[in-house]
Formats: C-alpha cells, sequence, structure tokens
C-alpha cells in the first residue's frame, strides 16, 4: 500500500523546502514582532487620533489578501521601481509588515490589560516612563499578549506557504514540484501537511497551556 | 549651504543614467544567462530523479548560454509567472514555450518562433468524448494562461454551454483529468504523449487532432532589448541551420520531423 | 519619475469583469462563514458531549484545521476527495474549503468563550425542567455566540482573504480568479492587482461594518 516512488534525494529536496519555510517564518516574525512593538507602544502612547495614518497603514495589511500584497509588491519593486532583489527578500519584507499589522494589535491589547493605577504607583515612586514601561508594562503585558503571539507566529508559518508566487520554493512548492515528478499526489501532501502539523501544533499546545495557567492566578 | 551640496549629490545620484550597456552586454559581462524554464511541461521541460531540470527548453537555454560564452542559471518558473519574471528583472529571457500572440507583443519582445506546437485533445476515458466536437457542453480546462486555456476558454464561451476551468500547471490538469474533474483538455501533442506514455495518469487518453493554427512559440525578452533580440534571432536560425534543432527534436520528442518553423507566403 | 508607462486605462476597462468577481468574492466568504458558524457550533456541542469517539472527531478537525496552511486544506477537498471519485466543482472546493477552515477557528473560539459562562446557569437552566439541549440552545448558546463576536469578525475577515486562494483549484469567477485571468491575457501585473487590492479593501471594510450593526441589533438587551 505504501509503495512510493519517493527517494532520499526527494526527501532531502523537501527538507530543504521545510528549511526555506522555517527560514523565512523566522526573519519575518523577528522583524515583525520588533516593528509591531514600536507601532503598538506608539499607538498606544500618541492616542488614536495622532495614530490614525499609522493605524490605516496597518488595518489595509489585514484587509488585503497576503497573495495580493505578495504580488503587488513584487510588481511595484521589481518591474515599476526595477530594484533588483530576490523574491526572498520581498517576500520576508512582505510578510514583516503582515506580522507586524497584526502584533501592533497584540501589543497595544497587552498594553492597555496593565491597570493604569498601577502604572501610575510605578511613576509616583519615582520610575521614568522607560523603566515603568520595562519594569512594570512589559512583563505583565507579556502575560497578557504571548498566547496571541504564539497563534501569531503559527499563522505566519502557515501563510508562508503562499511566497511561492515569488519564486520562492518553500515545502508547499517543493511538494508540488515532487508530485509533478512522481504523481503521487495524496502521498506527498500528506507528508506535506503533516509536517505543517507536527511544528504547529506542539506549539500552539504549548500556547493554550500558557493561556489557562497564566489565566489562573 | 552643506544641504544643497548633498541635495545636488542625491539628484545627480538617482538621474545618473547608467552607461549605455544593454541587457545583451550586461549578460556578457555578468557571465550568468538567467532562462525562465516551465518545468512541469515535459519533454519541454520536466525534472529528472536528482530533481535537476531536464527537457527541450532546458537545453535550448544551456545552447543559447554557450552561444554567448556564459553560463545558463535555469530559474523555474510556472505558465502564469513567466512574463512577471521577466519583467520584474528575475530572469534575463523565458524559454518558456510561450506562444507569440499580439497580446503579449504589447508588454514584451518575441523572437522569431523557435518551435510549432500541434495540440491534441486529451479525454477522460470516462466522458466518452472522441473528438474535438464532442467536447461541446463538457467540464474542460487547461493550464491558465497557455495558448491553449485561452483558445478553449473562447471555444466555451461561443458554445454557451459546458465549462472552463483553469488550473495553475499542467500537473493539475492532467490529474484532474485522470481524476474525471475534467472531461477533456486541449494540450499540446507532444505534451499529451509524454505525459500518457509515463502511466502516471490512468484513464487517460489522446483522441484527436486539435483544429488550430499550429502554436508558434518563441523566445521572449524585454520588449526594448533589440540587441539581445537580434542576437536571438540569429541564434534560433543557427540552430536550425547547424542540424541543432533535429538534434534536440529527436533527443526530447521523438523520430520524425521536427515542426516547420516557417510560414509559406509571409516574412518571418 | 518611474521607468514604467503604467496603463491604467486598460485595467480599468476590466474594472465591471472585476466587480463582478467581487460578488462571487462575497458570496462565497459569506456562504463558508454560515457553513462554518453551523458547523462550529455542532463540533462543541460533539466536543462537550462527554461521549469520546465524538469528542475525538472534533477534535481533529479542529486541530488539522488550525494547524495546517488553509491552502492545503482547499487543496485537498479538491484533489483529496478527487482521487476517492468526489468530484466537486471549484466553487464548491474553495467554499467548503473555507468553511472547514472557519469551523475549526470558531469552535475553538466557542470553546474558549464556554469557559466564561458558569457552570450554574446550565444548572438552574436544568432544574427549570429544559432539556439538556434547552439549555443549551436558550441559556448557553447566546452568550457563547456573543462572547465570541469579535473573533468571529476576525474569523469573517479571514473567510474573505482565503477567497484568494481558490487559483489552486481552477476557481476563476471570483475577484482574485477574474484578475489572475486577466493578467494572464495582458501582463498589467501592477495595476490590474492594484486595483483588485482596493476592492479586496472595500469588501473587508463593507462586511466588518455590517457584521458591527447586526450584532448591535441582535445582541441589545
Amino acid at each position: 500500500m505504501f509503495e512510493t516512488a519517493l527517494t532520499y534525494n526527494d526527501l532531502m529536496f523537501l527538507a530543504k523546502g521545510a528549511g526555506m519555510t522555517l527560514m523565512v517564518t523566522a526573519i519575518s516574525v523577528f522583524i515583525g514582532t520588533v516593528l509591531g512593538i514600536i507601532f503598538g507602544v506608539f499607538r498606544y502612547q500618541v492616542g488614536a487620533l495622532w495614530a490614525m495614518p499609522l493605524t490605516f497603514v496597518l488595518d489595509v495589511f489585514r484587509s488585503i489578501p497576503l497573495l495580493i500584497q505578495l504580488v503587488l509588491a513584487n510588481a511595484f519593486i521589481t518591474t515599476v521601481l526595477k530594484i533588483k532583489v530576490s523574491g526572498l527578500t520581498v517576500a520576508c519584507g512582505v510578510l514583516s509588515l503582515y506580522t507586524a499589522a497584526y502584533c501592533a494589535e497584540i501589543v497595544r491589547g497587552g498594553i492597555e490589560a496593565v491597570p493604569l493605577p498601577l502604572r501610575r504607583a510605578a511613576r509616583s515612586l519615582g520610575m521614568t516612563w522607560g523603566q515603568d514601561m520595562t519594569s512594570v508594562v512589559m512583563p505583565l503585558a507579556t502575560r497578557v499578549a504571548l498566547p496571541s503571539w504564539i497563534g501569531l507566529a503559527l499563522g505566519v508559518m502557515k501563510d508562508s506557504a503562499l511566497v511561492y508566487i515569488v519564486q520562492v520554493v518553500e515545502l508547499l512548492k517543493s511538494t508540488q514540484i515532487l508530485i509533478t515528478r512522481l504523481q503521487e499526489p495524496l502521498f506527498l501532501l500528506m507528508i506535506c501537511g503533516l509536517f505543517y502539523f507536527v511544528i504547529s501544533f506542539p506549539i500552539a499546545r504549548f500556547g493554550g497551556y500558557l493561556e489557562k495557567r497564566w489565566s489562573n492566578d | 549651504m552643506k544641504s544643497s551640496i548633498l541635495a545636488a549629490g542625491l539628484v545627480a545620484a538617482t538621474c545618473a543614467t547608467p552607461a549605455m550597456a544593454d541587457k545583451l552586454d550586461d549578460i556578457i559581462s555578468a557571465g550568468v544567462l538567467r532562462c525562465a524554464v516551465v518545468l512541469d511541461f515535459p519533454p519541454m521541460g520536466s525534472r529528472d530523479a536528482d530533481n535537476n531540470p531536464i527537457g527541450f527548453d532546458v537545453d535550448y537555454c544551456n545552447d543559447l548560454a554557450a552561444a554567448l560564452g556564459v553560463t545558463a542559471e535555469v530559474v523555474e518558473t510556472t505558465f502564469p509567472e513567466r512574463i512577471p519574471s521577466l519583467m520584474s528583472g528575475s530572469v534575463d529571457v523565458v524559454v518558456g514555450s510561450t506562444s507569440d500572440t499580439l497580446e503579449r507583443a504589447k508588454t514584451v519582445g518575441m523572437t522569431m518562433p523557435y518551435y510549432a506546437f500541434e495540440n491534441a485533445v486529451v479525454v477522460s476515458e470516462k466522458s466518452g468524448i472522441t473528438d474535438e466536437a464532442g467536447m461541446q457542453g463538457k467540464t474542460v480546462g487547461a493550464t491558465a494562461g497557455t495558448y491553449e486555456a485561452i483558445w478553449l476558454e473562447e471555444k466555451v464561451k461561443e458554445w454557451g454551454a459546458g465549462e472552463f476551468r483553469p488550473y495553475q500547471n499542467q500537473a493539475d490538469v492532467f490529474l484532474a483529468l485522470s481524476q474525471g474533474q475534467l472531461d477533456a483538455t486541449v494540450s499540446t501533442m507532444e505534451v499529451a504523449q509524454a505525459n500518457v506514455k509515463t502511466g502516471n495518469f490512468p484513464g487517460i487518453s489522446i483522441v484527436a487532432k486539435a483544429d488550430m493554427v499550429p502554436d508558434y512559440v518563441a523566445l521572449v525578452t524585454l520588449r526594448e532589448e533589440y540587441g539581445l533580440l537580434n542576437f536571438m534571432n540569429l541564434f534560433i536560425n543557427q540552430q536550425v541551420r547547424t542540424g541543432r534543432y533535429a538534434e534536440l527534436y529527436t533527443k526530447w520528442v521523438g523520430e520524425g520531423e521536427p515542426a516547420n518553423l516557417t510560414i509559406p507566403g509571409v516574412y518571418r | 519619475m518611474f521607468n514604467y508607462n503604467f496603463r491604467w486605462n486598460q485595467a480599468l476597462n476590466s474594472l465591471p469583469q472585476m466587480l463582478e468577481g467581487a460578488l462571487v468574492t462575497m458570496e462565497i466568504a459569506i456562504l463558508s462563514m454560515v457553513i462554518g458558524i453551523i458547523v462550529a457550533i455542532l463540533l462543541t456541542v460533539c466536543r462537550i458531549s462527554g461521549y469520546r469517539s465524538l469528542s475525538a472527531i472534533a477534535t481533529t478537525w479542529v486541530e488539522i484545521a488550525r494547524n495546517t496552511p488553509a491552502l492545503f486544506q482547499i487543496y485537498m477537498v479538491h484533489f483529496g476527495l478527487g482521487s476517492f471519485g468526489i468530484h466537486l466543482s471549484p466553487y464548491i472546493s474553495l467554499l467548503l474549503g473555507i468553511a472547514f477552515n472557519n469551523a475549526g477557528y470558531l469552535a475553538e473560539n466557542y470553546r474558549g468563550a464556554l469557559k466564561a459562562i458558569p457552570d450554574t446557569q446550565t444548572r438552574s437552566a436544568r432544574s427549570l425542567g429544559m432539556s439538556a439541549p434547552q439549555a443549551f440552545v436558550h441559556v448557553v448558546m447566546p452568550q457563547m455566540l456573543r462572547i465570541s463576536f469579535l473573533p468571529m469578525t476576525n474569523q469573517m475577515v479571514w473567510a474573505i482573504l482565503m477567497t484568494s486562494l481558490g487559483a489552486v483549484v481552477a476557481m476563476n469567477t471570483d475577484l482574485y480568479g477574474v484578475t489572475s485571468a486577466l493578467n494572464a491575457l495582458t501582463f498589467r501585473t501592477f495595476e490590474l492587482f492594484a486595483i483588485a487590492a482596493v476592492i479586496f479593501y472595500v469588501i473587508t471594510k463593507v462586511i466588518t461594518l455590517s457584521a458591527r450593526l447586526l450584532a448591535a441589533r441582535m445582541f441589545r438587551y
């Protein structure tokens, strides 16, 4: 039943695609989180009105399909501006901003969850804004935000399946390449799906565990 | 004062036109020719057991690179992504069995034909279709953005019945056909024969030659790159003249007379 | 300024076709959401039913939907079921693929919402003479839907965005399908996709806004 023409070489080929998926995810989540924290703090600090332009731009990233963002960014940078960049760069750039757009919301939610009297108390104890942010707000906000952030990171990993459109050969694309040659679509897709599942499931469960543990005290 | 110098410098930097080197020069000085090739389109492009690119188009790209005295880099692309990848500068030329339609020539530059396909009607055996007319009113499909797809979609509109489905790649079309999701497709004879022969798609067969103008395919590069277009036109001529064209035909397609690339009664 | 000739005219000529596609996109998003909500409620019932096999099926569904890419799920609906002889049209494949995904995420939201509803409510409903299904439908479910309303609007937005994945199953009548078909003909990638992006943005805003209005009516008390 499990006869397959899949060779060791093909498995390595898939592994390379999986490596690409993980790399794109890691880069985008890292840059996106840093940007997301900056945007989130900025939005909270200057108030809804002044942050409106930023809010609007971030909202655009959450209201247009990632596939279209990728095609459009690629067409704009390479065809209109004629800047020579690799598909990987475009993919990471778009995914980073996409991550940042969601992350900013999570960060803002986290900061808002910290009770104001607590922060006033911190400031009246003589803490500077920076000290208040790093020693009071950050630890508390992280507790609120981390489970959603884990969900976001996993979402980005799954969404990275779309970067094939800018010629990046990641896991799903390498699976399709093998399907074309070996014509065993179901078997190969199962392997591919299983890979995503194996990475995503334990981390998602861990996120759920944190959420449960931290909400009880 | 300082800022105005800076500003002037910026303006100079942004406006400075690069030396008059065109793409042909760029390729030769870079030492690399990047070809977009479609690799799910045997015998024109596919992958061997080590997942390396092989096929008629891959060899053609290698020959072109050799003629330019550079090394070839094959960049895999899908049919819908061929021209965008060229326009975005991620490849230099498309050696991807690109039909020379007028609509495309508005955006990119086409050489003279380097190959010509006959098209075949391929059917799912369950459908009971035996000829081209039998496709009327059935569910048909082809690879999005190809000559056959555009032709089939027109046909479906003309019939006013049936359904047209554009799949993302050739493999998905044959898979859908083999599963019985499609009743029929039109695909280039060479590709249809190669795919039926693999035995990977049970339940499909070639029933007839499609009654359409042969699908002349050209090498493609940017519209304004006359130097490169000129070079490639001569290259295609030389491939035929030296017998390399016939050699590649025998290697990838089979015995027989390779397709005629000229059209009687008209230049070019 | 740009060394690129924009041809907005050529792209704008196709606007009527694209707007028709936009209607199909909205239709799929809304239908997939309706199916998703119904299935998610069923999955939630299965998970709290106490029957191990039902709960296992529901949990498997939720975990697969949440832990694999949506693109993969849609492809599997079309070609996966296809290899078992179940042939679905591109429209239905895309609809069911998105509904599968919606149901998984929503069921997880509902489970979270259920935790916020005190057990005592069910017990008092039961002691008032309601049957277990009655207690669920009349007491628990309305609150569950209200608590998870915000995640539901988010999922609605995702459902709209997910319609763009239909190309893998040869979907060509939705907004993304129409745009990429036009792109294959004319190669005005930037112009066409910029217009598509604007339309998508408007659809998302219109749908979230109407969802909010609907909620304001439904959950008023």
